[in-house]
């Protein structure tokens, strides 16, 4: 279409997201990265003391351990939850009795809000009167209960298992990536001999490349993210164990120490970049941006 | 030799399968049908019989729920806030999505690609500034701040979905508007906007389970019951529902519904979108 008489239109068109956009995704990179220089109480004005507050956060413990646990985070759900996720996904291509209802199933956890599902799951793993330990009980493995989200050994495995096992999000991504490979493809390999297992390995897994590592990229910048599960669960607690790095950022914020609190934004947001870039170089892939759109 | 499968071996690989299969069964729909089954029970029964049905039906755990808690009032924000925010994004996104998708002038995949970069972006990393942000625009503690940040946030990925629908609605049909008189606004709210509705259905359904979902910033720039939404509220669960734990659950259960509803009616187009962006990646 003629663009000169429409360019009023198009201007138009594009400036209310421009200004959202502006406002909530580049006016807050600036300004997280300028003041992460800072000291900062929010009132009176900032005060530049160069790189003194990343100093300050490489020689705090706790965050060295909440950057440990945001990898460790990184690390479950980009291997383990996706190699189940990829499992589920191979399985239901195959299209067994009801397998649209068990996809529609395995996706359902993922609409409930993460303060919901939270609380559930602190109903589970009560130490007094929990779930899981009442069933542990009831087959006679009283020796494995514990106080599930109280002890430094079990309480970071125990909120990322919960995370890790709702796989339906990314189980959702690669089965449609799977059901888009054409049957003819399995039809020759059938007639050339090929199991079930060799099908998946030489044509489900190399058409399937793309989609994996998108979904392992995104699942390990999602642990780089984590917060909520961890905020409600335990708060970061027992003695720190399970911090993560978005926690210490928001309580920082809680005593206005601004300055660390951006810093903590900054290194969280550059980590980050660093985990996708790293993960799609070693595993070949450069069309980062194209990928990450979904 | 061909054959490489024995009917052991196909036993054991069907049998692997199911067990599979009802593993994530068990995980993701057990605990929820728990949690609404632990609803209707006594407080008694909940501890002692955790895993029986109640022996009666405990519907006053859900009159409970309304009277201990502003779980109305909640509701009511939550409804509010996620349909707003919705309706906002939407508009601003499918503004964009029409003049980056309807015409060429350039810059086109520049804006593009910067506003879909902004899912690369931790949005939890960006707590102070939102913080500052909401404060000077003087609408800390509303369901504006709320509003606002939830569209804000869900740019890229409403840009991302009608973009893509937009591009596909045939190039004759808005000449022949174009032809018939249609300005603009006419072209893009009469022609466009209707016939790419899949990808707007797709994107309002994602932006809508966002904020009713939502807890940071509901968290960080809200602080009174006034402007208190239902995922923030559930914090205050613990201490307003103390010992009663059934109740609570009820009032858990509530908070559940709109999700749920929403899934029922639109799975169909939550998976579609999921899948987009799968097979183009």
């Amino acid at each position: 279409m003629t663009l000169h008489k429409h360019w009023k239109g198009i201007a138009l068109f594009l400036l209310p997201a421009l200004v959202l956009y502006g406002a909530f995704f580049i006016y807050p990179l600036g300004f997280v990265f300028s003041l992460s220089f800072t000291q900062w109480n929010g009132i009176s004005p900032p005060v530049f003391r160069g790189v003194q507050n990343f100093i300050d956060l490489a020689l705090d413990s706790t965050f060295r351990l909440s950057v440990r646990n945001n990898f460790i985070w990184a690390l479950s759900l980009g291997f383990l939850q996706i190699f189940l996720a990829a499992l589920v996904a191979m399985i239901l291509s195959r299209r067994p009795a009801g397998w649209r209802v068990l996809r529609t199933v395995y996706f359902l956890p993922n609409v409930i809000s993460q303060v919901a599902i939270a609380m559930l799951w602190m109903a589970i793993y009560n130490a007094e009167h929990g779930v899981l330990n009442q069933i542990l009980t009831a087959v006679g493995l009283e020796q494995w209960t514990h106080n599930w989200l109280g002890e430094i050994e079990t309480a970071l495995p125990a909120i990322i298992a919960q995370q890790v096992l709702y796989i339906g999000y990314f189980m959702i991504i690669i089965l449609a990536g799977t059901m888009a490979i054409p049957v003819s493809f399995y039809e020759a390999a059938e007639i050339d001999g090929a199991n079930v297992w060799q099908q998946e390995i030489h044509i489900t897994l190399p058409m399937e490349r793309g989609i994996l590592i998108t979904s392992m990229t995104l699942a390990m910048a999602y642990g780089m993210r984590h917060f909520e599960a961890t905020f409600l669960m335990t708060a970061g607690g027992p003695a720190n164990s399970t911090s993560v790095m978005g926690l210490m950022l928001y309580n920082k914020m809680g005593f206005l120490d601004y300055g660390h609190a951006n810093a903590v934004g900054a290194v969280l947001i550059i980590l980050g970049g660093v985990v996708i870039v790293t993960i799609r170089s070693l595993l070949g892939q450069r069309q980062a941006a194209a990928e990450m759109r979904q | 030799m061909r054959k490489t499968t024995s009917p052991a071996v196909d036993a054991i690989a069907k049998t692997g399968k199911w067990i599979v299969l009802g593993f994530f069964l068990i995980i993701t729909f057990i605990p929820l049908l728990w949690l609404v089954i632990s609803s209707f029970k006594t407080d008694l029964e909940l501890i002692n019989k955790p895993f029986l049905l109640p022996k009666v039906w405990q519907i006053q755990n859900y009159v409970n729920a309304f009277q201990l808690s502003d779980l109305h009032l909640l509701f009511l924000h939550s409804v509010i806030v996620s349909a707003a925010a919705t309706a906002l994004n939407i508009f601003v996104a499918s503004m964009a999505s029409y003049a980056l998708s309807r015409f060429r002038f350039g810059l086109n995949n520049v804006i593009l690609s910067i506003i879909l970069a902004g899912v690369l972006i931790p949005i939890i990393a960006l707590m102070v500034p939102y913080f500052q942000l909401i404060s000077k625009l003087g609408i800390y503690d509303s369901l504006g701040a709320l509003i606002l940040t939830y569209a804000a946030i869900n740019l890229p990925i409403s840009v991302f979905l009608i973009h893509g629908f937009m591009g596909t609605v045939p190039k004759e049909l808005e000449e022949a508007g174009l032809i018939d008189g249609c300005n603009f606004w006419q072209r893009y709210a009469r022609i466009v906007f209707p016939l790419s509705r899949l990808g707007v259905v797709t994107a309002g359904t994602f932006v809508f389970l966002y904020a009713w979902n939502e807890f940071i910033y509901a968290l960080l720039l809200t602080s009174s019951v006034r402007a208190r939404t239902l995922q923030l509220g559930i914090r205050f669960f613990k201490s307003q529902f103390r010992a009663e734990y059934t109740s609570m659950y009820a009032a858990l259960v509530v908070t559940m519904i709109p999700s749920i509803a929403v899934y029922i009616l639109f799975h169909e187009k939550i998976i579609q979108g999921l899948s987009s962006g799968a097979v183009k990646g």
